[in-house]
């Protein structure tokens, strides 16, 4: 039986044409539309270059009073606002200070992409079975799919730049934050929502004053691994000529410049710890007054 | 199962007619390095190496700087087909001084160089722009999406060797203050795509690029003469290529050298007409360039066009192995 020794694929001129076909729509596509889109990302592009550059150029203990500021805002804890300041302090002593700035510029933004796009997304996938059905696959595909498979495309379309580097983080980043939204909206208890009805809470008020407060929680772990996610794909992005402290990396990983790449590989851990433990921190402080309110 | 068998009967049969030659090779490592003409190379040689001189070989993938290191320091793998020596040079020589490597073949493949690229249609255009010194008066023609008031000049990707080159001859033509800003593409992806993006629309390109490849034939990108002559020897070693130079000078690329490099062990273990194979094996840059094209147009891998060109270039490579490996190699690919 020939047919079980040998799979019964296309042939091999076939396969050819069909990858070919698809190669050459998607350069027709992007001949004929991908100057149109990138000027619909310009403003996005100037946006990111002049945040850069803010972030750059402020002088330092500035941009270091900003960061302690925010992490006492975020987490009220005097060791982490301490880590923060040490941290910095540490990035800039190693002469790692423009390179982790353009690495913040660009998380930042990505993250209040991902969150802009994200909980919206969430909560509509919340209201609705079918649309979560329809979804969840696609966030397993943008979490999953080796990156350069988009990215090659996308620098097709949009060249080398921030704008292609801040879509691969998004298509990596977004996920959790759909997907904790989703969840923390479809975890409020029952019995609340309709005691919400029961006093004549409106659909809109049933929403935002009852679900999205009690799924804050939720909503804030999303936030936190959006920013992980994000920072984990700086080193990717630099594959595509983002500016950050994946360049470094990328030069010490083909060079073995040990230090180099310790030095600079450390320094986005130090980025992920600051985020991760203030954002944390804010998350849990909602929770414990949400807490007290409901007695949950 | 079948297609097995048979391979193992075909295996046997070379082995009972060439007891001799295969008796001397055994297993050999080969750099595949992550570029189409490497690839391809190395296939070749597999096939070659495994089908006439009976060796086993094994392919490991490698890069320029991470594939030589390997190689000094622990001796694996035993050959690198395609290897760019400048990005190496001074450790290079110092091990071909001491015997652990050897440099069997100093031109693998004929017509093969780096350098500063435009599309052929930018130097149609505009033929007032001749050399690289007329084309750094015009930043205007080559905008940086980031910021339009400069010209981008595309270098090499963080941590490749020519990366340092790149920023040094950057510096030394002065074309920061001309307006020029280097951007770095961050990847071999990002530079080809950088590239292909911009010719695809009709756009002006400056960048650096290497033939040859299927990115050069394909976009019709043309090398542009330096206008300056190449510097000498021990200036392009010891400051243009290296992180700290001071003061670097204007400087045409220097000719490149690619080597095929195997190690010390490999010469002594190994069938001795294995190793004269390396030697006498040169791509002509014709068609070097119709098996890279070959190999974009079909998204072929190394191996399918190692197959390919096997089939299609035998006056070619028949001249670099001897009558019975040859005979060996045809009987394989059928």
């Amino acid at each position: 039986m020939a047919i079980f020794d040998e799979f019964p694929s296309l042939g091999r001129t076939e396969l050819r044409d069909l990858k070919k076909g698809i190669d050459f729509a998607f350069k027709d596509f992007s001949r004929d539309n991908g100057e149109a889109i990138e000027s619909f990302f310009d403003p996005l592009m100037f946006f990111m270059v002049w945040f850069e550059k803010l972030l750059i150029n402020a002088p330092w203990p500035l941009m270091i009073l900003i960061f302690a500021v925010l992490a006492w805002l975020g987490a009220r804890s005097i060791p982490i606002v301490i880590g923060t300041i040490v941290s910095f302090l540490a990035i800039g002593w190693f002469g790692m200070w423009e390179d982790t700035m353009a690495t913040v510029a660009i998380i930042s933004v990505a993250t209040f992409l991902c969150i802009g796009l994200g909980i919206p997304l969430g909560i509509l996938m919340s209201r609705s079975n079918r649309l979560q059905a329809g979804v969840t696959p696609i966030l397993d595909i943008m979490q999953t799919i080796p990156s350069f498979v988009y990215l090659i495309p996308v620098v097709m379309l949009l060249g080398i730049g921030k704008v292609p580097g801040l879509i691969a983080v998004c298509i990596y980043a977004l996920p959790p934050i759909v997907r904790l939204t989703n969840l923390g909206i479809r975890l409020v208890d029952k019995e609340v929502l309709e005691a919400a009805e029961s006093f004549g809470s409106s659909y809109r008020q049933k929403l935002f004053d009852v679900q999205i407060p009690l799924a804050l929680p939720n909503i804030f772990a999303g936030v936190n691994q959006t920013i992980m996610m994000a920072l984990a794909m700086v080193v990717i992005a630099s594959m595509i000529g983002v500016k950050g402290l994946g360049v470094p990396v990328l030069r010490a990983v083909s060079n073995q410049y040990l230090a180099l790449g310790l030095m600079n590989g450390l320094a986005i851990v130090a980025l992920a710890v600051i985020f991760d433990r203030v954002s944390q921190a804010y998350g849990k402080r909602l929770q414990k007054h949400r807490q007290g309110g409901h007695g949950v | 199962m079948n297609k097995f068998v048979k391979g193992l009967a075909a295996a046997g049969v070379a082995a009972a007619m060439s007891q001799g030659a295969i008796a001397a090779c055994g297993e050999v490592t080969i750099a595949e390095m992550n570029w189409a003409s490497a690839e391809f190379m190395a296939n070749v040689d597999k096939i070659i190496l495994e089908a006439g001189y009976g060796c086993s070989v094994e392919l490991i993938p490698g890069a320029t700087l991470t594939t030589f290191a390997s190689m000094d320091t622990k001796g694996v793998p035993d050959v690198a087909p395609e290897l760019w020596t400048q990005a190496v040079e001074v450790p290079l020589l110092a091990a071909i001084a001491s015997g652990s490597l050897h440099s069997v073949n100093p031109k693998p493949i004929a017509g093969a160089g780096e350098g500063w690229v435009v599309p052929d249609y930018t130097m149609a255009n505009h033929p007032e722009l001749k050399t690289v010194l007329d084309i750094i008066e015009r930043p205007d023609l080559f905008p940086y999406n980031e910021d339009p008031s400069k010209g981008a000049f595309v270098g090499c990707p963080a941590g490749w060797g020519c990366q340092q080159v790149n920023a040094n001859l950057f510096r030394a033509f002065d074309m920061e203050a001309k307006g020029w800003v280097l951007v770095d593409p961050g990847s071999a992806a990002g530079l080809d795509g950088a590239m292909a993006k911009a010719v695809d629309r009709g756009d002006d390109y400056f960048g650096y690029y290497w033939s040859p490849t299927a990115m050069m034939g394909k976009f019709n990108m043309e090398m542009v003469d330096f206008g300056v002559p190449f510097v000498e020897m021990d200036h392009w070693t010891n400051c243009i290529t290296q992180a700290n130079c001071m003061e670097p000078q204007q400087s045409a690329w220097s000719a490149s050298e690619i080597n095929t490099i195997v190690t010390d062990s490999f010469i002594n273990n190994n069938d001795p007409k294995a190793v004269a194979y390396f030697g006498k094996r040169v791509f002509p840059a014709a068609e070097m360039g119709a098996m890279l094209v070959y190999m974009g147009d079909n998204q072929a891998g190394g191996e399918d066009a190692a197959i390919e060109f096997l089939l299609n270039y035998e006056s070619l490579w028949t001249q670099w192995v001897g009558v019975q490996a040859a005979n060996l190699i045809k009987k394989s690919l059928n």
